[in-house]
Parts: structure tokens; sequence; C-alpha cells
């Protein structure tokens, strides 16, 4: 409700214009990501190995300079070690991370110091991403220190600049410390840092979950604002699906580090194809309260299985209503059903079909569900 | 309404701020919450100024070289308040020459355990991996030795003096510093800002100094100060068995067992230095505990 009160009505609008963004159409991408896995050894009690942790298991996307991506899934899902690994912190297992042409994974400290510039990060917990001992204006010349730009006072304009860029007051707030933030305030400085060495990527990692819904609508916007103005690229990472739809332009499911459902946002929300993507859609609540109720029946029960053990076959089909006996024995490839929305599953929902998506309906324009 | 809603945060906490601090803090105001510091802290101020200051103000008597004539005055003979040593030096006066011995050896072997060990457990836990492991299983060699023994054994070999003595007390310390700051910093490099600090494109070193070492700074004073307590009991301890502060120097430690000889005959000998030591030890462990209230934890 919030989020499209909040009338990004100028955004959105403007989303849909370029909702084919990401499609294939020969220019290189910026980001290449290409059978990424990422597995952390467990240890138990007295350094014993416990197995692997596979918390993401061979996922591969495209991102286009100034495209959106949104990434959701519930937690555990591997979104947020998805984003570490993609600016190497750590390293993925195996894979590769295509950067502007460039392979990450495997690069020298020092060329990598080089590339991050470009690369940048907005932390969920605004608090634990800011020094608590710094300066707010220091907080935000800390990369321009860093990378050695600008004499002092070229230092001092920028991030006066940067910090009313992001709806903060220099004189009032740069001398502050992240204590005495709020925590919108907060995040808004963690924004103005991510955003000061001009970067071509900001990766979000679930950037507003810690703030309040009225805080969350203002971030937002903020997002959205900065990328209109400096054509940036985000990976924006979220828990929610109603949240991920007003930044993103493409949106990626995400469960137990597989990718269940990669599409662009408009085609995704009203023809969702994965099980899964409609039983999040479904989730969302509606803030009319006749028919905002979750329909219990549509919610799929049960836990997110282990990541040391994850199911055979389809990783879903433990939860999954539509499960069969293939789900068990083979992993569903991503498929390309519709153009440019692919799907991991082996009976996927047929779109626009009799299923209720009145849950969601009020996010959904209606010219938007004839395309 | 989205512009009413981009509006509000940042005006509303702009203006909130100055409504915030007029409010009493919930711990109360003034000085009586601070008593946890305050005494112990003025009691450890008027020690250093009685140590390190006095004798300049007021002519006491000196240390040592006492007349054989007055010795052995009761407590309350005119000219020596405390009375004097069996030797005839003024009591007194070896007290607060005593302390600053002591105080002198405090400040020295927890200022060089400080930016010493403090160096080793930053630079360990900054480096990872192999490297740490091995520069802690080393300390840890060090930190296995009983302390006195190990004090006891560096001044046999280098010779008693206070010099000596700070060195002997700095090989205890500085593999404890070393790890405490170590498990600060194994703390603080885990947390975001860390992160966000490598992603900003600063240097290793530059994040040990600026992100690191602030923000264990104050549990690692705190710790000094807790510390500095077992310092002056080590040194009285070695002082006391006759390894510290050679006599006729004055020490705590040495006027405790010079006084432990005389204790049925004059117990104010062994009473006096006895009570002083006690005081001070509680004092910096009451200060002690109190700023690790306050700022939190040593790890």
């Amino acid at each position: 409700m919030t989020l499209n009160g909040s009338g990004t009505s100028g955004g959105t609008a403007t989303l849909s214009g370029t909702a084919p963004a990401g499609a294939p159409n020969g220019e290189k991408p910026l980001l290449e990501v290409r059978n990424l896995v990422q597995e952390f050894p467990i240890r138990n009690a007295g350094g014993v190995k416990g197995g692997m942790l596979q918390a993401v298991s061979d996922v591969s996307f495209t991102l286009h300079a100034g495209e959106s991506l949104g990434v959701v899934g519930e937690t555990g899902s591997g979104k947020s070690t998805l984003a570490r690994s993609i600016i190497q912190a750590p390293s993925p297992k195996s894979g590769e991370v295509i950067f502007d042409g460039i392979n990450l994974v495997g690069l020298q400290r020092r060329q990598m110091e080089r590339l991050r510039r470009h690369m940048q990060m907005v932390f969920q917990d605004p608090y634990g991403s800011l020094d608590p001992k710094w300066k707010v204006s220091d907080i935000v010349a800390e990369p321009l220190v860093a990378y050695g730009l600008g004499s002092r006072s070229q230092r001092k304009a920028r991030v006066a600049e940067l910090l009313e860029l992001v709806g903060l007051d220099p004189e009032v707030h740069g001398d502050r410390r992240p204590g005495q933030l709020s925590g919108g305030q907060a995040q808004r400085v963690a924004i103005a840092r991510a955003i000061a060495l001009n970067p071509q990527l900001v990766i979000c990692d679930e950037p507003v979950s810690s703030l309040d819904v009225l805080v969350q609508a203002q971030v937002l916007n903020l997002f959205e604002k900065l990328r209109q103005e400096l054509g940036l690229a985000y990976l924006f990472i979220a828990h929610d699906l109603a949240l991920v739809k007003q930044v993103s332009d493409r949106v990626v499911v995400m469960y137990l580090g597989k990718f269940c459902e990669i599409g662009p946002s408009d085609s995704l929300y009203t023809e969702p194809l994965h099980p899964y993507t409609l039983a999040l859609l479904k989730s969302v609540p509606d803030p009319d309260p006749e028919i905002g109720r979750v329909q219990s029946e549509d919610v799929i029960s049960g836990e997110l299985p282990s990541p040391l053990d994850p199911p055979s076959g389809c990783r879903f089909r433990t939860r999954c209503p539509l499960a069969q006996a293939r789900c068990a024995e083979e992993v569903p490839e991503l498929r390309e059903l519709r153009k440019d929305h692919f799907v991991a599953c082996h009976f996927p929902l047929p779109g626009n079909d009799d299923r209720d998506l009145t849950a969601v309906g009020s996010t959904v324009a209606p010219d938007e569900a004839s395309a | 309404m989205a512009a009413l809603l981009s509006e509000t945060e940042t005006t509303s906490s702009a203006q909130g701020a100055p409504v915030l601090a007029e409010v009493p803090s919930p711990r109360g105001r003034g000085w009586v919450h601070s008593l946890d510091i305050y005494i112990p802290g003025g009691f450890l101020l008027a020690m250093l100024f009685i140590c390190f200051v006095w004798p300049y103000l007021y002519k006491i008597p000196p240390p040592v070289g006492g007349n054989i004539l007055t010795a052995g005055l009761p407590v309350g003979s005119p000219g020596h308040i405390l009375g004097t040593t069996v030797v005839g030096n003024d009591i007194m006066s070896r007290l607060i020459y005593g302390g600053r011995t002591s105080f002198e050896i405090i400040f020295a072997v927890q200022g060089i355990g400080l930016v010493v060990g403090g160096t080793i457990g930053v630079t360990a836990a900054m480096l990872r991996g192999f490297t740490e492991t091995i520069m802690m299983r080393i300390l840890d060699v060090i930190i296995a030795f009983p302390a006195i023994i190990l004090v006891v054994v560096i001044v046999l070999g280098l010779g008693a003096s206070e010099g000596t003595l700070i060195w002997a007390l700095s090989v205890v310390g500085i593999p404890i510093f070393a790890r405490v700051s170590r498990a600060g910093a194994v703390t603080v490099r885990e947390q975001t800002y860390i992160v966000a600090a490598e992603l900003s494109g600063s240097k290793r070193w530059r994040i040990a100094l600026r992100h690191v070492v602030p923000n264990i700074m104050t549990s690692l004073l705190t710790f000094a100060v807790l510390g500095a307590g077992v310092v002056v009991i080590i040194e009285a301890t070695v002082s006391f068995f006759g390894y510290g502060i050679p006599l006729p120097g004055p020490s705590w430690g040495n006027m405790i067992a010079t006084g432990a000889q005389t204790m049925s005959t004059r117990p104010s000998l062994l009473l006096i230095p006895s009570i002083v030591l006690l005081a001070t030890v509680i004092a910096l462990n009451m200060l002690g505990e109190a700023m690790r209230r306050r700022w939190g934890t040593v790890r």
C-alpha cells in the first residue's frame, strides 16, 4: 500500500517503458555471472568436517548497464551469498563473474581493488555498515580518500554534494556519528558512500529490510531517483516481492541456492510460471480487509530444507503443491517459456489461467496484465 | 503523498535531535551516577598527586639514609608522622617514594603492553590464517609460564633494578595484551563496516589503524586499568621475595617484606604499606570495573 501509494508514479511509468531491458540485444552486459557456485565447509565440534553448505548452486545471469535486477527469496536462499560472491568477498568456489569484460574470479588483489571502485554495495543493517567511531562526513569521504581523489577541500565539497543528493543536510548531519542518526538517515549515509566513486553497479543487500515501512518507501524512492540521475545498475536483494517490484526491471526468484524463475517484472508479477513465485506473490498481504486475508490453503507450509543436504531433483519439490515423481529425479533447468522469461520447473503454471491473483492484483495495472 | 513522505524523515529528525537532548537520560542526570568512576578515580589521582607532586611542595624526610638515633619511632612522632623504620628511615617518605616507583612501573608496563601487545594482536588479527595462528601460539607459550617465576628469572638474569623489573613485567604483560587486543580485533574485523571499508578501497593497514584500533581502544584501556592492580601485586610480590626493587630503595613490596620480620613487635611496619597497597589495588579494580560496565566488554 505504502509502496504503491508512495507514488513513484513517474518511476513506475519509466519502468514499464523500459520493461524489456536486459534482453539479449547484442549489447555487452555490465555484469555476467556464469555457473556461479558458492559452498562453505561446515565444521562440527573439534573441527570434524560436517559436510558442505551449498549456499549458491550453479546460477547464471546477466545485468546490463543502468538496469535493475531484483533478487527475491526467503531467508537462507543464498541471496546475500550471491551478492558477496559477486564482489569477491569471499570469492566463489567456481564459476565466472565477468564485470565489464573482466573475470573477477581469481583476480589479483590489486586488480580487484581497482575494479571494486565501479562496484559498490549497500548493506542490510545501516548501523552495522557504518563505523560507530567515525563522523558521517568522514564515512562518506572514505572511498575518496582511499582512492586519493581530489584535494581536501574538493573532497569536502564532494561530500556535501553527496549528502545533499541523498537528502541529508551536510551542516546538520555531517558532524554526527552513526549512533546519532535514525535508521533511514544512516542508510542514506551508506548510500552516499556507495555512490561516492560514481560506480556502475550498486549491489543492495536488503537495504530497506531493517527500516520501518514509511522510511522504506522514502529510501526506495531515493534509490529510484539515483538510478535515473546517475544511470546506476542495481542488483537489488530483498525477501519481499512487493518491495522489489518498484525498483526492478527484471526479477529473479531464488530458492535454496538456485534460480526458480527470472523474467521481466511485469511478466513475472502478472503471470508467474513457478509455483514458488506464485506462493510468494500470494503471501504479500493486501491492505484491503475484505480481500486482504492471505488464504491459508495457498500458502506453502513447512521449513526451508537444509542447504547441507538439499532435496534431489527440484529443490522446491518438498514443499511444492504440484510436485510429482519426476521432480525428485530430474533437476529442472531454466527454460525460456516467454520472451526473456525463464523458469526452472517441470510443470510450470499456465500463465494467465484462472488462478486467483487478486491478492496482488492491486499492485498490477490492468493494462499490464494483458501484455 | 510522495512529496510529503520524502520530506518527513529528514526534517522531523533534524528538529528531533535538540528535543531529545533536553530529555534527561534514563540513568538520571548528574554526578551521582558517575560515582563508581569518581571515587576510585579520585583516590588514584590523590595518590598520584601525593607521590609525584607532594614531595616538591613540602619538605619531607628522605626515604633512605635515615639516622640510627631516630630509629624505631612509633606512629605519630613529631616530624615522622607514621614513625620510622628499624634503621631510622621515615615511613611516610618511604611510602610516597615507594608509591612513585609502583606507579612508574604501572605506567611503563601497561604502556609498553598496550603499544607492543596491541600492535602484535591487531597485526595477527588482520593477517588472519596461518600467520595469525603461529603468532598466537608463540604468545601462548609465554603466557603458559607462571608470571612470578618468569619475572624472577629475568630479574636474576639481568640484575635487580627498577628498569629490569619493568622489562620483566612487560614480558609477562605483552602477550596478554596481544591476546586481548587480537580477540577484540577479531570481533571488529567481522563487522560489516570493515567489509564496507574494503569495498571503499581502504588498504588493510589503514583499516587496522582507522577502524580496528579505535573500536578496541576503550576495552583495551579498561583492560590496562584492571591489569594495573595485578602489576602492582606482582611487583610487590617479587620485591617481597627480594628480587624486585633492591634495598634500601623504597618499594611497597620490600617495605612489607622487612615489616614482616618485626610483625610481633612493630605491626605498623607491616600494616601501613599493606593497607596502602590494598587500597590502591582495590581502587584500580573498582575503576576498571566501572569502565568495563560503561564501555562494554573486555574479552
